[in-house]
């Protein structure tokens, strides 16, 4: 049972920085935008299918099929930024609507184009990890790694760069940070091409893990928003660390709970932690 | 002046004509989740059935009697919602005053469509596969249901059979995982008397739809040490469950009867049995069968690709493909397209043989073959075909 236990930590903190990367891109688009974008979760699934597309389909070597992956998934979010999003700047009804919109219409696409039938990718790094009788995959251990690195690399620009203290200058307060000198309508097409990135570097390693269909973006972009939320919107680690403690909710509580309502367990984890710190957990920390 | 009034009384008789061959169509209305996670049997039960209407089409169609019809198609998708799929159905019946509706194929649809449909009962003619159709078969104002697909249980009950064929393996203990919803519940209350009879002890653990890492779950189970995993019943949950379960080499022994055997092939090294239901094996199908041949070549040509779906086919596509042609015959051979009771009837009379050999029992249940697939590790796969007629 120990080692159960041990198991589902260990992978729900996996798990959860997949939720956590998502969950950056939702608060650093609300931070810098006002506008709470479901529709990163259709970015993800776009990047899930592009790096399947490069790697087995136009035989690019996986890393670099990751690559052209986050880069065409930015450039869509380019696209959609400058589209849509930016006639939607800090109106969290009109950006509610057009992200619902982007995901009704992205998802049709994917459909027409991918079909229902599940695509894997090919195992792209076979294999286990057996450390104290614990079974882990190897892919999971390297995007685990993989997305560490990136959450704290956005951390540390984001706290050492003009740029990064420019965002956080422009978060609390637009107008001051204008008259300073912040170039704010690229500060906001940049953070929106940002956040579509990182949605797509999540998407890109989830197809390395798990089958894609045109719908995995919603799951994710629910929990991301969880995540987010159970942080405190506006924490960089604290998105990282929201999406652990519901990936480690979630698999710790399915071994001792019915299995069957395994989402509600986050949310009810939600519930209790909004009780005591409405703000959410890591609110106000960078 | 004579050539206007020949082309006045030419253009009026166009008119006519054209009037004519207006009201000589028949609709067939479709309710199937062509989107989300449950989308596979909508999506290629719609192929399918498109396929076959454009064929019939093409030659211009079909008599009843003295007229020649058409086919239209008034397809709809459900995303697997009860809620839009009880809107669509009224507008096929009230609006398009459609009398032949193909689907539902999910049950918690089926299940949100059948008071109103029940209302409607001898006003048109319903062919579902969904599971739950099977209890409503035979009931008082009901007569509008046929179920397109073999049911599980009884003694030529397709899941019955398979049970047995596993028993035959070895098995003595099997973990079942299957979502928690509508079907897989009724799976669970199909299955769990089936195993109990074979003296199969069976675990059953149901996880929330939408479910991608499956480690707790399969963790859970396999500290059981059972013999056969029988994992969820789409594709959309197989090809995760089965790639997670023998990565992690906790499970190398599947038993399918639901979903394809794509999730065996892609994991043919780590896998020793996987057993699976499949109405046809197409691939070895193709070779030996002229109809399943020509059926292949024209979804490729109508579809315009090279890619046909061979795991995915056998789930719907082809049956609804049948289903079509069977329909129009049943029309053919009640001499009307527009009294349901009467096609009924004849649709009930039917031994057809088309890609696959299909008939309905008393109540309005499809029996048809179908092939028992074992693939062994490395990807070697034995087909046994059961007729269960």
């Amino acid at each position: 049972m120990t080692q159960l236990i041990a198991g589902q930590l260990l992978n729900g903190a996996i798990v959860g920085t997949l939720y956590g990367i998502v969950a950056l891109g939702v608060t650093l688009t609300f931070g810098i935008t006002g506008i709470v974008n479901f529709a990163l979760g259709v970015f993800m699934m776009f990047g899930a299918y592009a790096a399947w597309y490069f790697s087995d389909t136009l035989g690019l070597p996986y890393p670099l099929a990751v690559l052209a992956a986050v880069a065409v998934t930015a450039a869509a979010g380019l696209v959609a930024d400058q589209a849509l999003f930016r006639f939607t700047r800090n109106n969290l009804v009109n950006g509610l609507l057009v992200s619902l919109g982007l995901i009704a219409v992205l998802e049709a696409c994917a459909l027409l184009v991918f079909t229902s039938t599940p695509k894997e990718l090919h195992r792209v790094l076979p294999g286990i990890v057996m450390v104290a009788g614990l079974v882990l995959p190897k892919m999971k251990l390297v995007v685990f790694a993989l997305l560490l690195v990136v959450i704290f690399a956005t951390y540390a620009a984001l706290t050492r760069t003009w740029t990064g203290r420019a965002a956080y200058a422009y978060a609390q307060n637009p107008e001051a940070a204008a008259l300073m000198g912040v170039a704010t309508s690229r500060l906001q097409t940049g953070v929106v091409v940002y956040s579509c990135g990182l949605a797509g570097l999540g998407g890109a390693l989830y197809a390395s893990l798990y089958s894609l269909e045109p719908t995995l973006g919603s799951l994710f972009i629910l929990k991301a928003i969880e995540a987010a939320i159970l942080a405190g919107i506006g924490s960089v680690t604290g998105a990282l660390l929201g999406g652990v403690i519901l990936g480690v909710t979630e698999g710790v509580g399915s071994i001792y709970l019915p299995l069957a309502f395994r989402d509600a367990y986050g949310l009810v984890f939600l519930v209790v932690i909004l009780l005591f710190k409405p703000a959410g957990l890591f609110a106000g920390r960078r | 002046m004579n050539r206007s009034i020949v082309a006045v009384l030419g253009a009026a008789a166009l008119g006519v004509s054209l009037a004519a061959q207006a009201q000589d169509v028949v609709k067939l209305g479709q309710i199937e989740a062509q989107t989300g996670t449950l989308a596979t049997y909508g999506w290629m039960g719609y192929q399918g059935a498109k396929l076959a209407i454009d064929e019939i089409n093409r030659k211009g169609g079909f008599k009843v009697g003295a007229k020649t019809y058409k086919l239209e198609l008034v397809s709809q998708d459900t995303r697997g919602n009860p809620q839009e799929a009880l809107i669509q159905l009224k507008g096929l019946l009230e609006q398009q005053k459609v009398k032949y509706v193909f689907g539902p194929f999910l049950t918690n649809v089926f299940n949100g469509i059948e008071p109103y449909a029940t209302q409607n009962n001898g006003k048109f003619l319903m062919m579902g596969g969904a599971t739950a159709i099977h209890a409503m078969l035979g009931k008082p104002n009901h007569e509008y249901l046929i179920r397109t697909w073999n049911w599980d249980a009884g003694e030529s009950g397709f899941g019955q059979l398979m049970v047995d064929y596993l028993k035959k393996q070895g098995a003595k203990k099997t973990a079942m995982l299957f979502q928690n919803d509508a079907f897989g519940k009724v799976a669970v209350d199909i299955y769990s008397p089936i195993f109990q009879k074979a003296g199969i002890d069976l675990q059953i653990e149901l996880f929330e739809p939408g479910t991608k890492d499956y480690s707790a779950p399969l963790a859970k189970l396999a500290a059981g040490k059972p013999d056969f995993l029988f994992p969820g019943y789409t594709d959309a949950v197989l090809y995760d469950i089965v790639r997670q379960a023998t990565e992690t080499g906790l499970f190398k022994r599947f038993f399918l009867v639901r979903g394809s055997m794509g999730p065996g092939l892609k994991n043919k090294d780590l896998i020793d049995d996987y057993i699976a239901y499949l109405p046809k094996y197409f691939e070895d199908a193709e070779k030996k069968e002229p109809k399943v041949k020509e059926f292949v070549a024209a979804y490729k040509q109508y579809y315009k690709t090279n890619d046909f779906p061979y795991d995915q086919a056998p789930l719907c596509s082809s049956s609804c493909y049948d289903h079509v042609y069977m329909l129009v015959q049943a029309m053919q051979k009640a001499g009307t397209v527009d009294d349901v009771a009467k096609v009924k009837q004849a649709l009930l009379s039917e031994n057809y043989r088309g890609l696959w050999n299909i008939r309905f029992d008393h109540t309005g249940e499809a029996v048809f073959d179908f092939d028992v697939l074992h693939m062994h590790k490395g990807g070697n796969i034995t087909a046994t075909r059961v007729n269960p007629h």
